[in-house]
């Protein structure tokens, strides 16, 4: 079932990228089967333009005003039919003879008798709406077992009793399913109806599309079609939570698995890890404003990506501890979830190669865009991400970690932020990113030196090991006090704007660490210090970036 | 304790039930059945599958009408109501919480919302479901839907009550305990029961009185009064000498009537 779930969420990502790949080496035609990359930016152009929104809100309304008109009326006629057999009778034949009509069928007649406007479109969807949800409504409540009937009227319940304390809430699962099947209905039908004399509506931009031989926003339109469809689901499935609990009772269960699978993938993910790989993000962007360049849809896709591939290298660091037999006797273990049989190792390969995947593909559609420069960056994190612990030569397991930490989730990553921004490379920036370099080197070197001892004993090389406790502990004032010589070095040299020394506020907190570093061996004592590092790095780094921003917002202002 | 009121609470005179059959013939589930059953009397029922037992608790709740015969029912309170009914495997609402069906008679009866929710809470303790006052049916094992069909019996409080083979489809431990529930529950507010069951042992182990009916069309074959002292103990009384008497007593009777059903079920 596990294995399942996987590939379902696999395939569509292989597809993606073989369509990609079948594309690029030309064994697709481009005319006839544009790229998903190009797809992508088709679209981002259509929501850039906010024509996307305009089109399928266009669509909404239509399907949400047919959706009320006719599937209200029919719920509550359903549940006269289902109680009461003289509308039953009445109406049934009708409903039933109707209710096989294709109804896209009916829209000429429907055309003919209210014109081409808004209202007939509406109306076909009603109509259609209803002759569904009406006889599966009334079904539904002949459907209720009359055990329940006899024993609320051994309780004493009258007619009116029996309706609202039996047959609606019992027929609320059958009728909750009806309205999701209707909702299907009107999304197949609207697209339908909008191919059709309108002028607007994601149908018409698929059908327009079409005339105008344009494929990539045509994919582009049924991919927002499957969007908005995959959003009505969901906001659906939450009304019925809401609506029949007790058929979620049910649920929970499935529920309290999904729980479980949070709880064991929680910690192996590594959550705390992510500010180190925003951090940057935000740096290289705020630096990239500050001379002028931002763009917000691409630096959402950066941070994306960035999670992504930090999300995919904890995944593989994870995966190959285990395989290299390294945390067996972690004693502040991070993940582990391995080692103690809650996940299987090829699960966690699995998902972080995933991860990679969804990194690297956003990392494609960002090189359609800026070039190259950002594929040979992208490529080189990509690699190192993996063999920090996988393959023979392991960065981490050399004594190389704090190095490669150093250079990627510091310049690399700034640099690379700010060239998917300005396109161009700058000095300043790099820098600039250097003091970033220096605090996320210093989380990593005070993992190792807590764990100093045991590493020891169990032959991994760190850095730390290689030096020794006392050469090990200057390291450690070598990088925390790099952070902030290099900050205003950078300020001196005016690389960096005078605002970002609000950034020395941290610095009591700074000496405070290197003070129990100093006077500490025991890794109980050592733990709060890599908490503290990580969360310096995150408030130096947030106080740097909003450095950046408000002098970047004071440039802004003085040019008013 | 049978009380000393001359009329009885329930007179059941000479009850007739016929149904057209799937063939359209009539089929006769109850042949004349007389009994008298006093108040605050606990009646047990026992008889082949298919005797009809069923059917008469269901005229007696209103459920089916008879095709001859009377039926009286005695009310002494009209503040109260006059019948409640367990059913065969629960018969609780799945769309409501425990404690909306413990309290479903009470809502039904008017009882204003405070005070249900009391009651409610009271019989949920009582049956040991506090936990899951807030958890809905499909939540609880088929044991603690049966204990909540019992407390919303309970929790409705009729001066009859009706009970259907109440625990025939648990298992023998949850079955043993909720006995000595209802014993327990019983005996501290005396009400008259007319409890059906298939069963011998749960027949002797509950009633004042157990009635025998013959197989289908049901008749009264045989009356025993049970003469074990009250309060009593669901898993005691099984020592008892006098409890494989009985048994014995009652099997002779009922073993014919058994033979008598598989033979009609086999040419029908």
């Amino acid at each position: 079932m596990n294995h399942n779930r996987w590939l379902s969420l696999l395939s569509p990502l292989v597809l993606v990228g073989l369509w990609e790949l079948a594309v690029q080496l030309g064994w697709l035609n481009r005319v006839f089967f544009p790229p998903p990359s190009e797809v992508f930016q088709t679209l981002s152009q259509l929501i850039g333009s906010g024509q996307i929104f305009r089109d399928a809100g266009i669509s909404l309304l239509r399907v949400g005003l047919g959706f009320l008109l006719g599937g209200i009326p029919a719920v509550i006629l359903g549940l006269l039919m289902g109680v009461n057999p003289v509308v039953r009778a009445l109406v049934q034949p009708l409903a039933a003879a109707i209710y096989p009509i294709p109804k896209i069928a009916l829209l000429p007649l429907i055309i003919v008798t209210l014109g081409l406007g808004e209202v007939s479109k509406v109306t076909t969807i009603a109509v259609s709406v209803f002759f569904l949800v009406v006889l599966n409504v009334a079904s539904s409540v002949l459907q209720v077992d009359p055990r329940y009937f006899e024993v609320a009227r051994s309780f004493g319940a009258r007619r009116r009793d029996l309706f609202w304390t039996v047959a609606l809430p019992a027929s609320l699962p059958g009728i909750m399913t009806s309205i999701k099947l209707g909702m299907g209905f009107a999304l197949t039908l609207i697209v339908g109806v909008e191919f059709v004399g309108a002028e607007n509506g994601i149908g018409w931009l698929i059908w327009q599309s079409y005339e105008l031989y344009a494929i990539d926003r045509m994919i582009a339109g049924l991919v927002v079609v499957a969007l908005i469809g995959w959003l009505i689901t969901v906001a659906l499935d939450e009304l019925e939570y809401l609506l029949v609990p007790w058929q979620a009772a049910s649920v929970r269960v499935r529920e309290r698995r999904m729980r479980e699978h949070v709880r064991l993938w929680w910690p192996t993910i590594r959550p705390w890890s992510y500010t180190a790989a925003i951090i940057p993000v935000l740096l290289g962007a705020s630096i990239a404003a500050y001379d002028g360049a931002i763009d917000w849809w691409r630096l959402f896709l950066t941070i994306v990506g960035s999670i992504s591939i930090q999300l995919g290298t904890n995944l593989v660091n994870e995966y190959y501890d285990d395989r290299k037999g390294i945390d067996k006797v972690q004693v502040f273990g991070i993940g582990g979830a391995i080692q103690r049989g809650e996940l299987a190792a090829w699960q966690v390969l699995a998902a972080g190669l995933a991860a990679f995947a969804v990194g690297s593909l956003i990392g494609l559609y960002l090189v359609s865009v800026t070039g190259p420069f950002i594929f040979w960056l992208g490529l080189f994190s990509v690699a190192t991400g993996f063999f920090y612990t996988a393959g023979p030569l392991a960065l981490a397991y050399i004594g190389l970690g704090e190095i490669a930490v150093f250079i990627f989730m510091g310049p690399v990553i700034v640099i690379g932020s700010y060239y998917v921004q300005a396109e161009k490379l700058s000095l300043p920036a790099v820098l600039a990113s250097l003091p970033v370099g220096f605090l996320v080197a210093a989380i990593l070197h005070a993992n190792n030196l807590r764990d100093l001892d045991i590493d020891r004993q169990f032959g991994k090389r760190t850095l730390a090991t290689l030096l020794g406790r006392g050469r090990a502990n200057i390291e450690y004032y070598v990088l925390v006090g790099g952070t902030y010589v290099s900050l205003i070095v950078t300020v001196l040299l005016g690389v960096a704007p005078w605002l970002t020394l609000i950034t020395l506020v941290t610095l009591p907190a700074a000496i405070r660490l290197m003070r129990i570093v100093a006077a500490e061996t025991e890794p109980h004592a050592l733990q709060p210090v890599l908490r503290q590092t990580a969360k310096l790095h995150m408030r130096f780094g947030s106080l740097l970036i909003c450095g950046w921003v408000f002098a970047w917002l004071i440039d802004a202002l003085g040019y008013l | 304790m049978p009380s000393s009121n001359m009329q009885p609470k329930i007179r059941i005179d000479n009850l007739h039930v016929v149904y057209p059959g799937r063939r359209g013939e009539q089929v006769e589930a109850v042949g004349g059945v007389t009994l008298d059953i006093t108040d605050g009397e606990l009646v047990c029922i026992v008889g082949p599958s298919g005797c009809g037992k069923t059917t008469l608790l269901r005229v007696l709740a209103d459920l089916e009408q008879p095709t001859s015969g009377a039926i009286q029912m005695l009310q002494s309170n009209p503040e109260r109501p006059l019948k409640g009914t367990v059913f065969q495997g629960a018969g609780i609402f799945p769309w409501m919480t425990v404690e909306q069906n413990v309290a479903y008679g009470l809502k039904l009866r008017g009882v204003p919302p405070v005070e249900r929710t009391a009651t409610a809470r009271h019989w949920i303790g009582e049956i040991g479901l506090e936990r899951f006052a807030q958890a809905y049916p499909a939540q609880l094992s088929g044991g603690m839907q049966q204990r909540v069909g019992l407390a919303r019996a309970f929790a409705f409080d009729p001066e009859v009550l009706l009970m259907d083979e109440p625990f025939g489809a648990l298992d023998a431990q949850t079955r043993l305990l909720l006995q000595q529930t209802l014993l327990q529950q019983w005996e501290r507010r005396t009400k008259t029961v007319v409890f059906v069951t298939h069963s011998i042992e749960e027949a002797l182990t509950l009633g004042d009185r157990v009635c025998v009916m013959s197989a289908r069309p049901g008749r009264l074959l045989h009356e025993v009064s049970v003469p074990f002292a009250r309060p009593r103990d669901a898993i005691a009384l099984r020592t008892d000498p006098r409890f494989s008497t009985l048994f014995a007593e009652i099997w002779d009777v009922l073993r014919d009537e058994v033979d008598r059903a598989r033979a009609d079920e086999v040419a029908g």
